[in-house]
């Protein structure tokens, strides 16, 4: 394969980021709450990854450049981060869900509050 | 004057005030050094005064936080009945909001970037 | 000395970065020491902050380029546009810097004793040092990529706080919740900068604002930086996670949250203003922050009044406050643009919201630390169990008074100083602004009186007969945020003129914060 169709990787994105939204909306389950959190992030990062591709281009690790364009690599630096981060806050969030099972004995968002109001 | 600032209509300054604030803690202070000192302490004279009655306790006496203010959230129940609804306490319902509220400011912009 | 104000917006980040890591390590030798050395590297930090707000007071915008043989480098020898990080500290940035680090300072101070019970304190410093590291990167940073960064850090260690006394379950729950909305909106963060990035290949703030055009993208973009960032600060409709959250935490950390979010405003304000500047819809754009003014000084106070948990009864108040500064800022924001509204009463509306951001961060955590106090005393947050409380806490009493008078807007407290700023001007841009404005005070002080007379008034009851005053650390802690407010009720014109005005201004002049990364336009 040649190269991807041009807005291919930026629609996979936005499906990532509406499923994302309706599972963290409509699905009750804290667990399930979190894997929509990271679905979003790997939308994000794939919208962020896809933006610096060039078809065709080259990797961007080379100081003698070859031939052609090269794919863009700030944006591969912006994603790496991004990662990094989000591993950080989907471990705390699953940490934090572990206390929660342990003090209410649920894992739903609806009665494992205590506060309201 | 580094004690006076201007509102651009009004001017401002806290010195008056705390002159104000002081003159009325001395009229307070004069009142006060009138009153009854020879009372007898210990004594039935130095308790509360209920017609006569009997005193309650410390922790019946205190008007609690859910008694103050009752007639005010008795007129507004309306109000407070229709501000309560959103506020569920359920996550997902918080990223609702997110997402309602950014979709109308994205279409305010949208359509007010049309008109001009 | 020179040279330390050149490097200090660096400093500023990284002193309390590198004491965070350290903290663990000199903890599981000697407490004592490790508590003197976040003391004293906060006060440090604080130092370093007043030095750098003098140097950009008196000499302007500062700007320092990371990695670069000279800060003020900004664009390299044979590029067109900056592609290093550029830390950028103009009057907006170091006002909020001065407010952040003297918050920080009081709040370490209060933590001392506050949760000398709980294990894990050198996690505990760890965590709070990170966030005022994250803090003050939101605050100084000139870069899109690394704002968010930022955000995160901030966002990540305040949820580790806020859940850090894993013994209840509802720090727990608050902890989530505020973990899920951090992270939902910094992804939308950096879901807009990307939709920036694709269009002009830049993530500096002055580069973007000096080629935006204002596209449909970008109109996204701002609304999904706006919205965020409005999420994140804790405005009425999207302050539904805000008192969860708050009223968990350790007091001391509830009171940095609070300037958490006013980072977070001070963001939306930098978007706003810097970012889109000259070239975004100004009426539309500060109409909306207007409409959350609004409702969340009339919702945030009318929930307030009604709530029975000191804490969650102060974070609603969080929220009602917060939407004078919204207020304020958004009509300077709705007639920027107009010279003449600006100088008739758009500079002084923004300088009445900026100068009511400083006292807020004075007199709200201090008013969090005394009901930090109450439940360090009784153990409970519960307002209905508390009562007599005069007879035993003396100190706090006083401190409570000087907080519930400030935050009202009695004169000549402070709060009357900047409510009266934003109500003169905002009455000539839309009287029912003021009127608001007005009512909202009122029940301000109402429900602050009825907390005062549940909790401190009234005979001493039998199950407090036990109570003493708090522990001296933390009546310090009160004390110096108490001192701030008089300081500032005494001299409101110093103040306004040395760092409410420089801060109105540098938001208003977007044209100076270009210049200073991008260089004189040809």
């Amino acid at each position: 394969m040649e190269y991807i169709p041009l807005n291919f990787p930026f629609l996979a994105a936005a499906l990532l980021a509406g499923i994302s939204f309706y599972i963290i909306i409509f699905r009750k389950n804290l667990i399930k709450l979190i894997m929509g959190v990271g679905m979003m992030s790997s939308g994000v990062n794939l919208f962020l990854v896809a933006l610096g591709y060039r078809a065709g281009g080259n990797v961007p690790i080379y100081t003698d450049v070859p031939e052609g364009p090269m794919v863009l690599s700030v944006p591969q630096a912006l994603t790496l981060t991004s990662i990094v981060i989000n591993v950080a806050v989907l471990a705390l969030m699953l940490s934090m869900v572990i206390n929660v099972y342990r003090h209410t004995g649920s894992l739903d968002s609806e009665k494992s509050r205590k506060m309201k109001g | 004057m580094t004690f006076i600032l201007e509102s651009g209509y009004a001017f401002w300054n806290p010195l008056i005030w705390i002159i104000v604030f002081l003159v009325v803690m001395i009229v307070v202070y004069f009142f006060r050094r009138r009153g009854q000192k020879k009372y007898k302490k210990d004594t039935d004279q130095a308790q509360i005064f209920l017609c006569g009655e009997e005193v309650p306790e410390a922790g019946e006496r205190h008007i609690r936080v859910g008694n103050i203010y009752w007639g005010f959230f008795e007129t507004l129940k309306e109000y407070y009945n229709q501000i309560l609804r959103p506020h569920t306490g359920i996550v997902n319902d918080y990223v609702l909001w997110f997402v309602a509220a950014t979709a109308v400011s994205a279409i305010i912009l949208l359509i007010a970037g049309l008109a001009k | 000395m020179a040279t330390l104000i050149t490097h200090s917006p660096i400093l500023i980040i990284a002193i309390p970065l590198v004491t965070a890591f350290l903290t663990p390590l000199i903890g599981m030798a000697n407490r004592k020491v490790r508590d003197a050395l976040v003391i004293v590297s906060l006060a440090f930090v604080v130092v370093l902050v007043f030095a750098l707000a003098r140097d950009v007071v008196i000499n302007g915008i500062r700007v320092y380029t990371l990695g670069a043989t000279s800060p003020d480098l900004t664009i390299p020898t044979g590029f067109m546009v900056p592609v290093r990080i550029i830390l950028e500290v103009d009057g907006m940035s170091i006002f909020m810097g001065i407010i952040w680090s003297i918050v920080s300072l009081a709040a370490a101070i209060f933590s001392l004793s506050h949760i000398a019970s709980e294990t894990g304190q050198n996690r505990f410093y760890t965590l709070l040092l990170l966030m005022v590291a994250g803090g003050f990167g939101m605050m100084f940073t000139g870069d899109l990529f690394n704002l968010f960064v930022f955000l995160e850090i901030a966002s990540i260690s305040g949820a580790a706080l806020i859940a850090f006394r894993i013994k209840f379950a509802d720090t727990q729950e608050g902890g989530f919740k505020y973990i899920v909305i951090s992270a939902i909106a910094s992804l939308m963060v950096l879901f807009a900068i990307g939709l920036l990035y694709a269009q002009y290949n830049l993530l500096n703030i002055g580069a973007i604002a000096q080629v935006i055009q204002y596209t449909t993208l970008d109109k996204i973009a701002l609304a999904l930086l706006l919205i965020a960032f409005t999420m994140k600060a804790g405005m009425v409709p999207l302050h539904l996670w805000f008192p969860d959250a708050y009223s968990v935490a350790p007091a001391s950390i509830t009171g940095m949250l609070v300037i958490t979010s006013h980072a977070c405003m001070y963001a939306a304000f930098r978007v706003c203003f810097t970012l889109y500047g000259s070239m975004l819809d100004a009426p539309v754009a500060g109409w909306i922050l207007i409409v959350f003014g609004l409702l969340s000084m009339f919702i945030g106070v009318t929930m307030a009044v009604f709530q029975k948990d000191v804490m969650r009864f102060m974070s609603y108040h969080a929220i009602s406050q917060l939407g004078y500064m919204w207020v304020g800022v958004g009509v300077g924001l709705a007639v920027l643009g107009n010279a003449e509204f600006i100088a008739a009463y758009g500079r002084d509306a923004m300088s009445g919201g900026i100068f009511h951001i400083l006292n807020h961060a004075m007199y709200k955590p201090l008013l969090f630390f005394t009901g930090g106090a109450l439940f360090h005393c009784t153990g409970t947050r519960d307002l209905t169990k508390m009562g007599g409380l005069a007879h035993k806490m003396k100190w706090t009493t006083i401190l409570y008074i000087i907080g519930t008078l400030s935050i009202s807007g009695i004169p000549p407290l402070n709060g009357f100083s900047s409510k009266i700023l934003i109500y003169e001007s905002v009455y000539q841009f839309h009287p029912i602004l003021t009127i608001t404005g007005i009512i909202t005070s009122i029940l301000t002080l109402a429900s602050f009186t009825k907390a005062f007379h549940s909790a401190f008034m009234g005979a001493e009851l039998p199950e407090y007969k036990e109570v003493k005053e708090v522990p001296r650390s933390m009546v310090i802690a009160m004390v110096i945020l108490a001192a701030g407010i008089v300081f500032i009720t005494l001299f409101p014109s110093l103040v306004v003129d040395w760092t409410i005005h420089p801060a109105a201004d540098a938001l208003i002049d977007q044209e100076a914060y270009i210049t200073a990364v991008m260089g004189a336009i040809p």
